[in-house]
């Protein structure tokens, strides 16, 4: 089988006392779309956290393209083409949109060492991606992030992952606080992520959203990967939300009829 | 939202309040007395504001990235002593005391910028800090006494800083051009440079910045430089021009610098700063104390107009911020 994109294995992270993440491994592979799915605290945003620099792991490996990377920082982790996409944080509320997306890498007008930012260039850009992304609404590129709706931010930070190349995009509940319709917007972005040439990591909530858009699931418990092929298209909701919870039938009713889970 | 007419563009800006404060403001001082507006009061007002004026604009930048300086005010008093002393000790040509306060006034920038960047502490305390060593250095090196200042008229280098001549009736200082090139440099820099871009986000949302690759800290530390820098030329300006180096000069401008600042519209918590306000908020601030005295308020009544300008202003400001983020 070929090398996937990005292999972690064996990472172990402990924060203090308490082990997030034990042993796990998971991968992903060339335009291939993910869904991580797995019960609050199971360890899923702390697998994507070491994935994108934001925090070190304690043992373990990442490859990506079967080169071992060491990833100390966000930074890091977008040099190698790994860009994470969580709601709002990654975005300056007070600069543009154009300003957002080019932050750090602005194009200089010539000459040079006049330093200056090629502003109407970064407003064209701009206004092209915004309609990629799924932005129907005419929103001028000098508009602040400040007044744009949650669903608009995420747009632009998908928007930036895009422009600038990533291998793989990252989102992290990307639909919490969201409207249906910008709902629908990330999703479709997620399902069309795969033929522009992206992986994506996609982690929700709503496990039909998952449903909807992914190419595998896979499902994590405390701070364990259960299982790492499931088809979406050969399984039930229903199955993939017993392995989430670790639970057989019959505890589950159990637990039901007792107003609380059994462990 | 681009239907907006130009007026409306205009006063959505965050300049448009101090302008038109500082319009009222000049109209009703002229019309208590018609003196205010003369050519020689309006060569006084420029001589002394540019000079705080300096310190204001890299506070603007400084203030945009998310830190301030409280020690501006302490480097205005020292940086001439220094230069001083050391002219009058005969240990250097003033020329060379001038290039040597500078440099100090950089390394302590530098340090400032260390401490707030590197050891995470908060720079009101850092700044503070330093506020107090460099004061005290001013006032032990001096025995608290005014330095002997050689009345540098002829020099060239007080001709470059603060040589006088008259515009018609009007007397104009060399520091008036260096302001408004200092304004002219630090607004293009922060609206049209990529470095603008790296304050702005520095002291919008750090982190976001970091995860871009800016080097936040460099910028910060940069900034601190700058406003060093800045506070160290303008008190040698000003010695110059009065031919007074005392160690106790300065003292309480940090505040005013400030307040000049974020009357302008600039941010104090960081992310969103404007040169053009600060200008306004300059002209403010110096025009208030010079018409109160001209129009025979008692001058120690100064500090409750100043007051409630800051509160009037702020009160203004966050209900334009309010207005603009929620989408209109
Ligand atoms: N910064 C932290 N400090 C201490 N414990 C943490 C920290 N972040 C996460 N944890 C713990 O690690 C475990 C996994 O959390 P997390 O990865 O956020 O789960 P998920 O995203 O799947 O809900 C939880 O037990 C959580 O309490
Ligand atoms: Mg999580």
């Amino acid at each position: 089988m070929a090398e996937p994109l990005i292999r972690m294995q064996n990472i172990r992270k402990s924060y203090g006392r308490v082990q997030a993440l034990e042993d796990a491994s998971f991968h992903v592979n060339e335009r291939e779309i993910v869904g991580l799915l797995g019960d609050n605290g199971a360890g899923k945003s702390t697998l994507i956290k070491v994935l994108s620099g934001a925090v070190p792991l304690t043992s373990g490996d990442i490859f990506i393209r079967g080169k071992k990377v060491n990833l100390r920082s966000t930074s890091d982790a977008i040099a190698h083409g790994i860009e994470t996409i969580y709601q709002d944080s990654a975005l300056v509320t007070q600069l543009s949109i154009a300003r957002n997306l080019f932050l750090g890498r602005e194009p200089i007008k010539p000459p040079r060492f006049l330093n200056r930012m090629d502003q109407e260039a970064m407003n064209n850009v701009a206004r092209d991606l915004l309609k990629q992304v799924g932005i129907s609404k005419n929103i001028p590129p000098t508009t602040p992030i400040g007044s744009l709706s949650g669903g608009e931010r995420q747009a632009v930070a998908i928007a930036r992952a895009m422009h600038f190349d990533s291998d793989l995009i990252i989102l992290d509940e990307p639909t919490n606080n969201l409207g249906v319709a910008e709902t629908q917007g990330v999703l479709s972005f997620v399902r069309n992520a795969r033929d522009s040439g992206h992986s994506c990591i996609f982690i929700a909530h709503n496990i039909h959203h998952v449903f909807q858009v992914v190419d595998r699931i896979v499902v994590m418990r405390r701070g364990k990967v259960v299982a790492d092929d499931i088809d979406p298209k050969k399984t039930s909701v229903a199955e993939v939300e017993r392995i989430i919870t670790g639970m057989s039938d019959k505890e589950i009713r159990d637990a039901i009829a007792d107003g609380k889970p059994s462990h | 939202m681009e239907n907006h007419s130009l007026l409306q563009r205009l006063i959505a800006r965050p300049e448009f309040g101090p302008f038109v404060l500082l319009v009222v403001e000049v109209a009703v001082f002229w019309g208590f007395n018609h003196d205010f507006l003369s050519p020689q009061n309006i060569s006084n007002i420029l001589a002394f504001t540019v000079e705080l004026g300096l310190i204001a604009l890299a506070m603007t930048l400084l203030m945009t990235s998310g830190e301030f300086d409280l020690s501006v005010g302490s480097l205005f008093g020292f940086s001439p002593v220094l230069m001083w002393t050391l002219f009058n000790s005969g240990i250097t040509s003033l020329e060379v005391g001038f290039l040597v306060a500078l440099l100090v006034a950089a390394l302590i920038g530098l340090v400032n910028g260390w401490f707030v960047t590197q050891l995470k502490i908060p720079s009101f305390l850092v700044t503070l800090g330093m506020l107090l060593v460099v004061r005290g250095t001013a006032l032990f090196v001096t025995d608290g006494f005014p330095q002997r200042t050689w009345s540098a008229e002829g020099s060239w280098l007080a001709n470059i800083l603060v040589g006088d001549f008259f515009i018609g009736p009007f007397r104009i200082y060399m520091s008036l051009f260096w302001f408004i090139a200092a304004a002219i440099a630090l607004g293009y820099v922060l609206t049209q440079s990529r470095t603008g871009n790296w304050i702005q986000a520095a002291g919008g949302n750090p982190n976001a910045a970091r995860a871009r690759g800016v080097n936040v800290s460099g910028v910060k530390i940069g900034l601190f430089v700058l406003s060093s820098l800045m506070a160290s030329f303008a008190g040698i300006i000003s010695s110059l021009r009065t031919s007074a180096a005392n160690p106790n000069s300065g003292t309480g401008y940090e505040l005013e610098v400030i307040a000049m600042v974020v009357i302008g519209g600039t941010a104090l918590t960081g992310g969103r700063g404007t040169i053009i306000g600060t200008v306004l908020g300059i002209l403010i601030l110096r025009v208030m104390r010079n018409g109160i005295v001209l129009i025979g308020v008692p001058g120690l009544a100064y500090n409750i107009f100043i007051g409630a300008i800051i509160l009037g202003m702020m009160a203004l400001h966050s209900w334009l911020e309010r207005r603009h983020q929620a989408g209109t």
